[in-house]
């Protein structure tokens, strides 16, 4: 029979090695456009740094829709793929940034995330990784996907 | 020529987490295929088996079954037929009838015109698994969620999905609920069950999964956590004793599933975790953290 072995962990290394901030950049938004219309030979800005239209050989294959939700500690990039008819086809995070000084709402700190490329990591402290434990919500995007279909659903024909 | 050094990595908002995928040592064409039908296997398994959707099998289940069999997908009955095998060797520990309480406490959404539905402790004996992937409920009170198993075993649906196309390695990870496959060991960093900004261990895993519980938290409002959703079928109130529980175990089904037993009998689910084969880790409200002994080398600690 097995038995736990016990472990007291001391209330300080458990803040030793707590990091300032986390991210994560999957994919830049030509790389999600692509991914979303694998067959779009011609995306067409429809509304600046927002919208998307996407054509293939001279038809519409989509609507690509790009958006953020910002929280207290959380700052999400995501994109929203509609098909001709205003039906969600996919959605995908394109970046993920957590902070834990209240700076994510400055630009300065957001400025730092600016222009990298799909590297494809999750950043603590230089390293990549992979984290587990509570179970993040991502009740908010699943919102922002709501809003996105609002606005956007039956406007993009 | 594939570099096998590259490799992709995406996420995706599903089964009420954040769902990430990574693929390793492949065309980068390849790569981006596997994701995307990995992704698929995952959205499935939430189209299936999600209580928030009117259409998923669980929501025909909850609705008709006490009135005449339901057909559904072999993907749900696996499931079923693996909660009601647990169900039984937990003694009734692993329960996934425990719906109605969910909702009773507001944990869980009651549909329009749902009455309130009576809490019994013995209503899970009553789910019967029928030829031909039929399901009959032998009570109207019987609401079943697969929110304990259904994460894990998406995990092992994607995963099996990357290993189809011949990767060097893969991970799946919905929200603490991974598992990985591939020649290099994986170094996964858990949080903190009570402060999650925080690390609390590494571990490293190689070809199996680990599956996590602690409290729920939303970092787009704050970094507090809120109150977990496990609960001890015995009292039919949240568990208090554990504040956190990561499992290792082949599967990342039965790593789930063992999580919740875990949170609910804390140290006296060792037998369990024999029994399957599996690992534990858990943190008790007293801020111990106990290991089983085949795995206390494989977790770093932050001290």
């Amino acid at each position: 029979m097995m038995t736990w072995v016990r472990y007291t962990l001391p209330a300080a290394a458990i803040t030793s090695i707590a990091s300032p901030s986390y991210a994560m950049q999957y994919l830049s938004i030509d790389e999600a456009q692509k991914q979303a219309f694998p067959s779009a030979t011609h995306f067409t800005e429809v509304q600046a740094g927002r919208v998307w239209k996407a054509e293939a050989g001279g038809r519409i294959a989509g609507f690509f829709i790009f958006d953020r939700v910002v929280g207290k500690h959380l700052y999400i990039d995501y994109a929203v793929a509609l098909t001709p008819g205003g039906a969600v086809h996919s959605v995908e995070i394109l970046q993920y940034r957590e902070s834990y000084g209240g700076e994510i709402r400055s630009p300065s700190w957001l400025a730092q995330f600016v222009g990298k490329t799909s590297g494809s990591a999750l950043k603590i402290n230089g390293d990549i990784r992979n984290i587990a434990g509570a179970t993040l919500s991502s009740t908010h995007v699943t919102e922002g996907v709501k809003r996105v279909l609002a606005a956007y659903g039956n406007r993009l024909r | 020529m594939a570099i096998a050094s590259d490799k992709v990595r995406r996420a995706r908002p599903l089964l009420g987490t954040f769902v990430e995928i990574e693929a390793a040592g492949a065309a980068k064409s390849k790569m981006d295929a596997a994701i995307d039908a990995a992704f698929e296997a995952v959205a499935q398994v939430h189209r299936l088996m999600s209580f928030h959707e009117d259409d998923s099998d669980v929501s025909r289940l909850n609705r008709e079954a006490w009135l005449r069999p339901v057909k559904v997908d072999a993907w749900t009955f696996r499931v079923l037929e693996a909660a009601v095998e647990l169900h039984r060797r937990s003694k009734g520990i692993f329960d996934i009838a425990i719906a109605a309480t969910l909702q009773n406490m507001g944990l869980l959404p009651r549909p329009d015109g749902d009455p309130p539905a009576a809490v019994d402790g013995r209503l899970f004996d009553s789910i019967e698994l029928l030829e031909d992937l039929m399901v009959r409920f032998g009570h109207r009170d019987v609401r079943i969620d697969l929110g304990g198993i259904a994460k894990g075993f998406a995990v092992d649906r994607a995963l099996e999905v990357l290993r189809g196309f011949g990767l060097a390695s893969g991970l799946v990870n919905a929200g603490g609920d991974l598992a990985a496959f591939g020649r290099e060991p994986q170094t996964i960093h858990i949080r903190h069950p009570r402060d999650p900004r925080r690390l609390m261990c590494r571990v490293e895993i190689t070809d199996e999964a680990l599956a996590s519980t602690a409290r729920r938290f939303d970092l787009l409002s704050s970094a507090e956590t809120t109150g977990s959703a496990i609960i001890d079928p015995a009292t039919g109130k949240p568990t208090d004793v554990i504040d956190g529980a990561t499992v290792r175990a082949g599967s990342c089904m039965m790593a789930d599933a063992l999580t919740k037993i875990v949170m609910i009998c804390g140290t006296e689910a060792i037998e369990w975790l024999e029994l399957h084969n599996a690992s534990a880790l858990l943190i008790s409200s007293d801020g111990d953290v106990r290991i089983t002994p085949d795995w206390h080398h494989a977790v770093h600690l932050a001290a």
